[in-house]
C-alpha cells in the first residue's frame, strides 16, 4: 500500500476513490455486456456493428478505468452481480430478449448515460488531478453517446407520441426506480456489493462530494435528456417524483 | 401500474433535489371569458427553492429564469408571464428574449390594479375616505409600489412610502414632492406607521413588522412571502387582506389537477393578477410586452387592465387572510 500513501491524504480519500473507480468501471462493464448482447439480439446488420462498435467503446472506457486505478494502487472491486448492477442488467436483457432495441437504447444510452455523465463530472471534478482529466474525457464521450441516442428517439417520438411515451414511462419505472434506490442517499435495497466495507455514500464528504447533488445533477441530466427527446416536462416531473429516494 | 395522471405530484419526494430539477411545466390550464372566449396555459415552474433565492444563488436563479423562457420558446408558445421573483430577478428585463418572437410581462399591471382597487373597495365598505386617508406604501421603490402610488397620488391626503434603499426612496419621494404632493418618506417604518390610515404592502421581504398603527387601519397584503399577519401588531379593528388577487368568476380548470396542492384559496376561482394579465392578453389577442422594467406601470395602463378584467368576468377577489374570508366579503366569495 505504498502509493497510497503517497497520493492520498487519508485512509478515508483512498476508500472513497477505491469505490468511486469499482463502481465506475462495473457500470462500463455492464454497458458493455449490455452492447454485447444487443449486437447477438438485433437482426439488422447496421445496428449490429454499431452495438458491436459501442461494446468496444464501453470496453475501453472500463480498460481506462483499470488502467489508472492500478497506477493509483487502488483496491478494487469489480461485481456485475452486485445486486443493483445485475438488477439494471436484468431489466435490459428482458427487453433485449425481446428484440426491442428502442428500450434497449433508452436504458443504456439515456438512463445509465445520464447517470454516468453526471457522475463521472462531479466525481472527476472532486478527485481533481489525472483522475480528473479521465472521468472529464470519459464524460464527454459518454455525451456523445447519449446526444446520438436522444435523437434517434426524437425521431421515434415523432412517429407516434403517445405510443412512445407510454413504452418511455413503464421503461422509466421498471429501471430509474433501480437507479434511484441505488442513489438514494442510503442504499434502498441493501448493500450494492461493489463499494468495499461500508457503502460510499458516507464517505464521500471526504473528496468533497455529497449524495445529494451527485443524485441531483444525475436527475437534472436525465430530466434535460427527456425534455429534448419531446416527453412533455409535465409528465417526467411526475414521473421523477414518484421514484423511490 | 396506476396512470400517473391520476396521482397528485409527490413535491416532498424531491425536496432534497428540488433545485436540480430544470424549469419545465407543470400543468395546464384552461380559462373561460365572460365573453365567451376560451384559452389554454402552462404553468412553467423554475424549481428555485424559496431558500435558495438570495444573492450567493442569483446568477444561477436568473439562468434558470431564462431556462424556464427558452421552454416557453421551444414549446411555441407566443406569451408569457414571469409571475412572483421570475420578474424580479431579472428586473422586468426582457431584453434577452427579442430573438423568441414572444410577448411577455411581467404581470404587475393587474397587480397594482387588483391591489389599489381593493383598497379603494375596502375603505369604501369601511366608510374610510380615501382623500382624507394617508396611504403608507411598504416597497414604494419596487415596481408595484411605485404603479401603486402614482395612481394613488392626488387621490389621497398623503402618501408615506417606505424602501431600505434611501437614494431610490429619496429619488422618488422627491420627484412626488415637485410634482405637487404632499409625500413623507422614510427608510424606518415606525416613523410613517402611526400616521397611515391604509397600508400597502408589495415589499418581498419577511423582515417587516409593523407597529404603533392607527385604530381601523386597512393593510393590504400583497407581497411574499406571506408573513405579514404574525407581524402585525394587533390591535382591534385593523382589517387585513391578502390583496393583488381576482376572481374568475367563469373558472377555470387545471390539468393535472393540482389545484388541492398548489392552488388553496378560501374562495374558488382566484387567481394571481399577475396570472390573470397573460389570460387577458390572451384574450385580448395583445401583440406586444405589456408591463416590463421597473416604474413603467401608468394608471392608464392600470385602468385598461382593471377594464379588461372586468369585461372577461374576472372580479377583486373576496377579501380573505389566513383565517379565511374577512366577514365585509361573506356575502360575495361564492361564484
Ligand atoms: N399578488 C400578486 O399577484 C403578486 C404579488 N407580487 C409580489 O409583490 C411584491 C413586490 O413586487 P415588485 O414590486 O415587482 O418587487 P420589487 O423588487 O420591484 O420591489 C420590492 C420593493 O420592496 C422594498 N423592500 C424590500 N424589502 C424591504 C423591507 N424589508 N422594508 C421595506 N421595503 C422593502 C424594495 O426596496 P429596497 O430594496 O430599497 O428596500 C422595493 O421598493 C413581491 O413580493 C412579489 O412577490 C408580485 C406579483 C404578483
Ligand atoms: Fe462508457
Ligand atoms: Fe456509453
Amino acid at each position: 500500500m505504498e502509493t497510497q500513501e503517497k497520493e492520498f491524504k487519508s485512509i478515508e480519500v483512498f476508500n472513497v476513490t477505491s469505490d468511486i473507480y469499482s463502481q465506475a468501471i462495473t457500470g462500463e462493464l455492464i454497458g458493455m455486456s449490455n452492447f454485447a448482447t444487443l449486437a447477438e439480439t438485433i437482426d439488422d446488420p447496421h445496428e449490429k456493428m454499431e452495438a458491436v462498435e459501442h461494446a468496444d467503446s464501453e470496453r475501453r472506457h472500463a480498460e481506462g478505468f483499470m488502467a489508472y486505478a492500478k497506477k493509483l494502487g487502488l483496491n478494487v472491486n469489480i461485481n456485475l452481480k452486485g445486486s443493483y448492477w445485475n438488477r439494471i442488467r436484468e431489466q435490459f436483457l428482458n427487453y433485449a430478449a425481446k428484440k426491442d432495441f428502442i428500450a434497449c437504447i433508452i436504458i443504456q444510452e439515456v438512463m445509465l448515460e445520464a447517470f454516468a455523465i453526471s457522475m463521472y463530472t462531479d466525481a472527476g471534478n472532486a478527485l481533481g488531478g489525472a483522475s480528473k482529466k479521465l472521468f472529464l474525457s470519459i464524460a464527454e464521450e459518454e455525451k456523445e453517446h447519449m446526444d446520438h441516442s436522444v435523437e434517434l428517439l426524437q425521431e421515434e417520438l415523432h412517429k407516434d407520441p403517445d405510443t412512445f411515451i407510454k413504452k418511455f414511462e413503464g421503461i422509466h419505472f421498471n429501471c430509474m426506480t433501480i437507479l434511484s434506490e441505488f442513489s438514494a442517499r442510503t442504499d434502498l435495497k441493501g448493500h450494492c456489493g461493489v463499494c468495499n466495507g461500508d457503502c460510499m455514500k458516507n464517505a464521500l464528504h471526504h473528496v468533497n462530494l455529497n449524495v445529494d447533488s451527485l443524485r441531483g445533477n444525475a436527475l437534472a441530466l436525465y430530466a434535460k435528456a427527456l425534455d429534448t427527446i419531446g416527453i412533455p416536462g409535465e409528465k417526467s416531473i411526475v414521473w421523477i417524483a414518484k421514484l423511490p429516494a | 401500474m396506476r396512470t400517473s395522471e391520476l396521482e397528485e405530484l409527490p413535491i416532498s419526494k424531491i425536496k432534497a433535489i428540488y433545485d436540480y430539477i430544470p424549469p419545465r411545466g407543470i400543468f395546464k390550464m384552461h380559462v373561460k371569458s365572460l365573453t365567451g372566449i376560451e384559452t389554454n396555459g402552462l404553468y412553467i415552474d423554475t424549481f428555485i427553492a424559496p431558500d435558495k433565492l438570495n444573492a450567493q444563488n442569483l446568477r444561477a436563479n436568473i439562468q434558470k429564469v431564462k431556462d424556464a423562457v427558452k421552454v416557453v420558446h421551444h414549446l411555441n408558445i407566443k406569451m408569457a408571464i414571469l409571475g412572483g421573483f421570475t420578474s424580479l430577478l431579472l428586473e422586468g428585463n426582457f431584453n434577452d428574449f427579442e430573438d423568441y418572437d414572444m410577448v411577455l410581462t411581467t404581470g404587475n399591471s393587474l397587480t397594482s390594479a387588483y391591489v389599489v382597487k381593493g383598497l379603494e373597495k375596502a375603505a369604501r365598505e369601511h366608510g374610510i375616505s380615501m382623500s382624507e386617508s394617508n396611504v403608507l406604501v411598504i416597497g414604494a421603490t419596487g415596481d408595484i409600489g411605485m404603479a401603486c402610488t402614482n395612481y394613488l397620488k392626488g387621490k389621497v391626503n398623503r402618501l408615506l412610502l417606505c424602501a431600505r434603499n434611501m437614494n431610490r426612496l429619496k429619488t422618488f419621494g422627491q420627484r412626488l414632492l415637485d410634482e405637487g404632493h404632499e409625500v413623507k418618506y422614510s427608510s424606518d417604518l415606525s416613523e410613517l406607521a402611526p400616521e397611515a390610515d391604509l397600508i400597502i404592502s408589495v415589499a418581498s421581504s419577511s423582515e417587516i413588522a409593523i407597529s404603533s398603527l392607527k385604530p381601523k387601519v386597512i393593510i393590504c397584503d400583497a407581497g411574499y412571502p406571506k408573513n405579514l399577519e404574525e407581524k402585525v401588531e394587533k390591535v382591534p379593528g385593523v382589517f387585513l387582506f391578502h390583496g393583488g388577487m381576482g376572481q374568475l368568476k367563469h373558472g377555470y380548470s387545471f390539468n393535472p389537477d393540482y389545484t388541492s396542492q398548489f392552488y388553496r384559496y378560501p374562495a374558488p376561482h382566484l387567481g394571481h393578477g399577475c396570472i390573470i394579465e397573460i389570460i387577458l392578453m390572451a384574450f385580448e389577442g395583445i401583440k406586444e410586452n405589456f408591463s416590463m422594467g421597473k416604474g413603467n406601470i401608468t394608471s392608464e395602463k392600470i385602468d385598461l387592465m382593471y377594464e379588461l378584467s372586468l369585461k372577461h368576468g374576472i372580479e377583486l377577489a373576496p377579501f380573505y387572510n389566513s383565517d379565511g374570508i374577512l366577514e365585509a366579503s361573506k356575502n360575495n366569495s361564492t361564484t
